[in-house]
């Protein structure tokens, strides 16, 4: 395996930074998140980021186009578009599969999001494996490999005093290439990883639950969710947005940002009618659509065992007990 | 399939490209067009004719399909095509919200931004050949509008054409030039319009379009219907007496859409989006998915 010493990250960023443009976990003030690296800047090893980098491909808030309506005229003007190869370094299993998540969405069924495509295609990909899974974490039962995750264009391996390094794309190859300098090849073995606390068995829920729509299961979960939507927006699957325009004048900038099937005006039509008007309507789909939808569509969950939204919601919902309250639904 | 090799549900050529080809091939991007003509049909129902700048056709929709229509400042919205000329297409649009009302204070010549078209449209080869039964109620006739017009302007490849409409008055009857003048001129084109209450100067039918499909008791066809939730609810059990198989009962289905693409989410019915999957759907698929629409 191709090692450098921990102590050295700082000159491979550097080194990468001159190729690519890198972004990295940082923590700050409380809250962590992907951002631009900077020379001296401090990598976030511990754990995973408490802001996914879903925002890399699918900005909170994305400008798409501009117009211009003058009188009864209406212009359209395209936007400039940041080009360049960047590299994301240190995402983990579930975010990667997230990717994957997010691809089937953008990138299939006829129509191609050119705003994601676009950045999805100029990102490089490093990948960091977790040895110690977190509080919240359950990829692992979501059978997802918390050490190599699928789909990154390099594996990176946190082994203590050194990291690893194996390229698994021929983009990836690149990366390494670029590094000669910085990596020795050395023989180590991946550590052994640690107890997950949480481990719900996903097996036969999105089949289960194509019967339980009408279970007063969601009632009972909708009583204590606050439908603040928080969990939708660390979320590193939800992918729903909105549309709407910042008006200046004749000027104007059409944008598109998260949205959240929490929130009523989600559904909301002019006419007056709401096809999910209560919260349990909407938190029923909230999880159909992660166990049930999405499997049927696209044949894989639309959750990655992250554990970000048992972190962040108020009440303490939690993902994995209502997996095991739907087993256990009669 | 399309002839572009996607999985889309298109089962026709079409160029996606198309959709946008004067701004870019992204497909969340409106392309400039114009209002060229429009026709006040009820007190608050307009029709608006959307041509290109050069006086084209904006894209080719097939019956049933739908377009987004824009005024950029003020907001987009999924609208069905009600017919298509040679140069231009037709959206019907009641002024419900923010959008449709800032619509209806528009002039012919304003320029306005439309994409699409979207969903998966009537299901044409299933319905050739056969005798036809359409149903509307209200603004619903406009969806269904695009299929009549279809069967007209090809009207050897179609059986009978009989069709049930209703509204609350007289007034709110839409599309009052083919209901009173073009379409009693069809060949083998049956009509039956009813309002919901009597009104002077109304000598034709009064009473709700259930009831009226009830006592007109027509032998199982092929059904097309699309009209406010109470007559969907009310007029289906109607037809299961009648005999209608499920799969010969079609509707189409409108939901809140942002993206028209399958991709924003808003308007699932289960694993289905109504923009790509939809709009149409047999009560054979629609027995399939939740009742949540």
């Amino acid at each position: 395996m191709l090692v450098a010493q921990k102590a050295k990250l700082r000159e491979i960023l550097n080194a990468l930074s001159e190729e690519y443009q890198v972004a990295v976990p940082v923590q700050r003030e409380g809250t962590s998140a992907f951002e631009l690296y900077r020379d001296g800047i401090e990598v976030m090893f511990n754990g995973n980021t408490s802001i996914s980098p879903k925002g890399m491909f699918f900005p909170q808030t994305e400008k798409m186009y501009g117009f211009k309506t003058v009188k009864n005229t209406t212009e359209f003007v395209s936007l400039p578009v940041e080009q360049g190869k960047r590299l994301l370094f240190g995402v983990r299993s579930c975010d990667m599969k997230s990717l994957d998540c997010l691809d089937q969405v953008f990138l299939t069924k006829g129509y191609i999001d050119e705003f994601y495509k676009q950045k999805r295609e100029r990102t490089v990909i490093v990948a960091l494996g977790c040895n110690e899974p977190g509080e919240t974490c359950f990829c692992a039962s979501l059978g997802l490999d918390p050490q190599k995750a699928a789909g990154a264009d390099v594996h990176a391996y946190d082994l203590g005093e050194v990291i690893g390094f194996e390229a698994v794309t021929e983009a990836g190859q690149k990366v390494l290439d670029l590094l000669k300098n910085h990596l020795r090849e050395q023989q180590f073995a991946l550590p052994p990883v640690g107890e997950f606390y949480l481990k719900p068995e996903v097996a036969g829920v999105p089949e289960k639950l194509k019967g339980m729509f009408e279970s007063p299961l969601w009632e009972e979960i909708a009583r204590k969710c606050l439908n603040c939507g928080a969990c939708t927006y660390v979320c590193p699957t939800c992918h729903c947005f909105d549309i709407s325009q910042d008006v200046r004048g004749e000027k104007g900038i059409k944008y598109r940002c998260w949205d959240s099937c929490m929130f009523g005006e989600y559904t909301q039509m002019a006419g007056g009618h709401n096809p999910r008007p209560t919260k349990k309507e909407r938190v029923r789909n909230r999880f159909m659509h992660k166990l049930n939808y999405f499997p049927e569509r696209y044949n894989m969950l639309l959750c990655t065992g992250c554990g970000r939204c048992l972190d962040v919601c108020p009440v303490k919902m939690d993902i994995t007990s209502i997996i095991q309250q739907i087993k256990e639904a009669k | 399939m399309c002839a572009c090799n996607c999985d889309c549900n298109h089962d026709h050529d079409y160029d996606h490209n198309s959709v946008s080809s004067t701004v870019t091939s992204n497909p969340l991007i409106p392309m400039r067009a114009k209002v060229i003509n429009i026709v006040q049909e009820t007190v608050d129902t307009k029709t608006f004719y959307i041509s290109t700048l050069d006086g084209e056709k904006p894209f080719d929709p097939q019956p049933g399909q739908l377009g987004m229509l824009s005024l950029p400042d003020i907001g987009e919205a999924m609208f069905s095509v009600t017919n298509k000329g040679e140069k231009h297409i037709e959206m019907a649009i009641k002024a419900v919200g923010e959008l449709t009302n800032a619509l209806h204070e528009i002039e012919v010549g304003q320029e306005v931004g439309i994409r699409g078209p979207y969903g998966n449209g009537f299901p044409l080869d299933y319905c050739r050949g056969k005798d036809l039964l359409f149903i509307g109620g209200g603004i619903g006739l406009a969806p269904v509008r695009s299929l009549i017009m279809h069967c007209i302007r090809n009207r050897e490849d179609y059986g009978k054409l009989t069709v049930v409409y209703g509204a609350r008055s007289k007034g709110d009857l839409c599309f009052k030039e083919d209901l009173f003048e073009n379409w009693p001129k069809v060949p083998n084109m049956e009509l039956f319009i009813t309002i919901d209450k009597e009104e002077e100067g109304w000598d034709g039918h009064v009473g709700f379009v259930p009831s009226y499909v009830e006592e007109l008791a027509f032998k199982p066809q092929v059904t097309v219907l699309c009209g406010p939730p109470v007559m969907i609810k009310f007029t289906l059990p109607v037809l299961q007496k009648m005999g209608f198989a499920e799969k010969d009962i079609i509707t189409t289905l409108e939901m809140r859409m942002k993206c028209g693409v399958g991709k924003c989410g808003r308007c699932n019915i289960g694993s289905k989006y109504v923009c790509l999957d939809g709009p149409v759907f047999t009560m054979e698929e629609l027995k399939d998915l939740p009742p949540e629409y």
